[in-house]
C-alpha cells in the first residue's frame, strides 16, 4: 500500500464516524473544513492536527473520484501520505434532510435568543445555527470554499 | 389420567410453543450478529480519540505546573457527595435474567452509596431499567430561574436543583437501544457534562452488561467521571458470568451458528491507535490545548456509546440463550407428554382386550 501510495502520489484517506468507518479510499488531494477555514492538503503535507467545524470535506481525484461528505464536527489528522478524518456525522449532500436542518435552524435561533448572559448556551446555541446553514448550503451544492 | 386426545392437543400446543421459541431463538442470533458487527464498526473511531487524548495529554500541559490541579473539568476530582449511575438494560423481556441482573447490580451500588451517605442519581436507558426504577424513587426537580438586569435589558438563566431525596431519578430514555442514534447519545452525554461541570454531580458511573463475546460477558459498574486515565476505564464492580450460563451460551450460540470467539483486531484498528501519535512535530491548527478541550467530551461520548452497543448484542444474546433453554425444555415436556400418551393408548388397548377376552371366557 505504502508503495503504490509513494509512486502515484496519492493520500490514502479515512473518515470514520462513531458508528462506522464511512470511507477508506485515496485522493489527490482533501479539502477540510477547518475551525479557521477551509485548507487543502495534497501529497507530502506536514503533518497537523486540525479540529473541523461543520462544512463539507471533499476529496478530489484518485480512487475517490470525487465526493464530498458533510461533517458538523470533526477532528483530523495529516500525515504525508494519509489523511484520517474523524466526524460526528458524515453524510453525502444528497442524504441531508433538508427540511430536518431547516427547523434546526429555527431552534438554534430560538436557542439563541433565549441564552441570556450565559456563554455556554450562546456558544451551544451558535453552533447549532452554524451545523443547521452549512448542512443547508451543502444540500443545496452552496458550501462556502 | 387425561385422555389419549387431550394429551395429543397438549403435545400440539408445546410443539407450536417449540416453534415460536426456536424461531425467536434464531432472530435474536440474527439481531446478535448485527449488534456484533455495529460494536465492531465502532471501535475505530473511539480507539482514535482514545490515542489522540494521550497523545495531548502528554504535549498540551493539562495540570496547571503551580497547583499540580488539573486544567480540564472532566478531570477535576471532588468528593463524591453526589452521584450519576447510568443504568443501561434493554427495552424488552423474554432475555432471561439479563435486566434483572442489571437491575439487581444497579441497586446493589445505590444501596452502598446511600450507605456512605451519598446522594444518588439514578438515570436509566432501556424500558425495563426505567420500569424498574420509577416505581422506586421519585423525579428530581429542576428550576429554570432568569433574572434581569440593566434595566431589563440582559437577563441571566440559572439551573437550579431542588434535591428533596437522597435518590432521585433524572432522566429516563427508552428505546434508545432498539435504533441507536449518535444524536441523542450526543445529547445525553452533553447533559451530563454539563452537569458535572456545574458540580451538581461530582461522580458518573454506568452500570451495563459488557459482552466480549457470547461466553464472555458481565455485568460491570464502570467509573466514567472523572476521568482517571484515559484508555483504561475503571471498573469498580463485575459480576462474571457462572459455568451453568457460559455453557447454556454456548450452546445456543452453537445451534444458532454464531460465534464464539472474540473478534480479532482489525487493519483499520491497528491504524487507529497510532492516529494522533506520529513521532513528528504537528502543526496545530488551533492550540494543543483548546484541541484537548473540545476532544474530552467527545471521549465520554464513545464510553457510552460503547456501553450501549454492548449492552444491545448482550441483550440479543441473553435473549437467544433463553429461548434456546425454551426451546429444549419444550422439548424435553412433549417426550415426556409422548411418553405418558403412549402409556395411556396402551392402558387403553389392554382394557379393550381384557374386556373381550373376559367377555369370551364369560360364555
Amino acid at each position: 500500500m505504502a508503495e503504490t501510495t509513494h509512486n502515484t502520489g496519492l493520500l490514502s484517506v479515512r473518515l470514520v464516524t462513531p458508528q462506522r468507518v464511512v470511507v477508506d479510499t485515496t485522493a489527490e488531494a482533501v479539502e477540510l473544513p477547518s475551525m479557521s477555514g477551509y485548507l487543502e492538503t495534497l501529497y507530502g503535507a506536514s503533518p497537523l492536527l486540525a479540529e473541523l467545524g461543520a462544512g463539507e470535506v471533499r476529496l478530489h481525484g484518485g480512487a475517490s473520484g470525487n465526493e464530498k461528505f458533510f461533517v458538523a464536527w470533526g477532528f483530523a489528522e495529516v500525515l504525508p501520505e494519509r489523511v484520517t478524518i474523524l466526524a460526528e456525522q458524515a453524510m453525502r449532500p444528497g442524504e441531508i434532510n433538508v427540511e430536518q436542518a431547516k427547523a434546526d435552524l429555527q431552534k438554534g435561533e430560538k436557542d439563541w435568543a433565549e441564552a441570556g448572559d450565559d456563554a455556554q448556551s450562546y456558544d451551544d446555541a451558535n453552533a447549532e445555527i452554524r451545523v443547521a446553514e452549512e448542512k443547508i448550503a451543502s444540500a443545496e451544492g452552496k458550501a462556502a470554499h | 389420567m387425561p385422555s389419549v386426545l387431550d394429551l395429543r392437543r397438549r403435545i400440539r400446543s408445546v410443539k407450536n410453543t417449540r416453534q415460536i421459541t426456536k424461531a425467536m431463538k434464531m432472530v435474536s442470533a440474527a439481531k446478535l450478529r448485527r449488534a456484533q458487527e455495529a460494536a465492531l464498526q465502532a471501535r475505530p473511531y473511539a480507539q482514535m480519540i482514545t490515542s489522540v487524548l494521550e497523545s495531548l495529554q502528554r504535549r498540551a500541559d493539562i495540570y496547571d505546573p503551580t497547583t499540580g490541579e488539573a486544567i480540564h473539568p472532566l478531570l477535576v476530582q471532588r468528593e463524591e457527595k453526589n452521584v450519576l449511575v447510568v443504568v443501561v438494560a434493554g427495552d424488552k423481556g423474554f432475555a432471561g435474567a439479563f435486566n434483572s441482573n442489571i437491575v439487581r447490580a444497579a441497586s446493589n451500588f445505590i444501596r452502598e452509596r446511600e450507605a456512605l451517605g451519598q446522594n444518588v442519581d439514578v438515570e436509566p436507558v432501556g424500558r425495563k431499567a426505567r420500569d424498574a426504577f420509577r416505581r422506586l424513587y421519585p423525579q428530581a426537580v429542576y428550576e429554570r430561574k432568569t433574572e434581569k438586569y440593566d434595566n431589563d435589558l440582559s437577563e441571566h438563566h440559572e439551573i437550579i436543583r431542588h434535591r428533596a431525596h437522597k435518590v432521585e431519578l433524572t432522566g429516563e430514555h427508552e428505546l434508545l437501544l432498539a435504533r441507536l442514534d449518535f444524536n441523542t447519545v450526543h445529547a445525553m452525554v452533553h447533559d451530563i457534562v454539563a452537569r458535572f461541570e456545574r458540580a451538581e454531580i461530582d461522580s458518573v458511573y454506568v452500570v451495563f452488561n459488557e459482552f466480549k463475546s457470547v461466553i464472555a460477558q458481565r455485568v460491570v459498574v464502570e467509573k466514567l467521571l472523572p476521568i482517571a486515565k484515559l484508555g483504561a476505564p475503571e471498573i469498580t464492580a463485575a459480576e462474571e458470568m457462572s459455568l451453568e450460563q457460559k455453557e447454556a451460551a454456548g450452546h445456543a450460540a452453537r445451534t444458532a451458528g454464531v460465534s464464539t470467539l472474540e473478534p480479532e483486531e482489525t487493519a483499520i484498528e491497528r491504524e487507529a491507535k497510532k492516529f494522533g501519535t506520529a513521532d513528528v512535530d504537528y502543526i496545530f491548527d488551533q492550540s494543543p490545548a483548546r484541541i484537548f478541550k473540545h476532544l474530552m467530551p467527545k471521549y465520554i461520548e464513545t464510553q457510552i456509546l460503547h456501553a450501549m452497543l454492548e449492552s444491545a448484542a448482550a441483550e440479543h444474546a441473553a435473549r437467544m440463550t433463553a429461548m434456546d433453554n425454551a426451546t429444549s425444555n419444550a422439548g424435553d415436556m412433549i417426550d415426556a407428554l409422548s411418553l405418558t400418551m403412549n402409556r395411556a393408548r396402551q392402558a387403553a388397548i389392554t382394557k379393550e382386550l381384557i374386556e373381550i377376552v373376559s367377555g369370551a371366557a364369560a360364555l
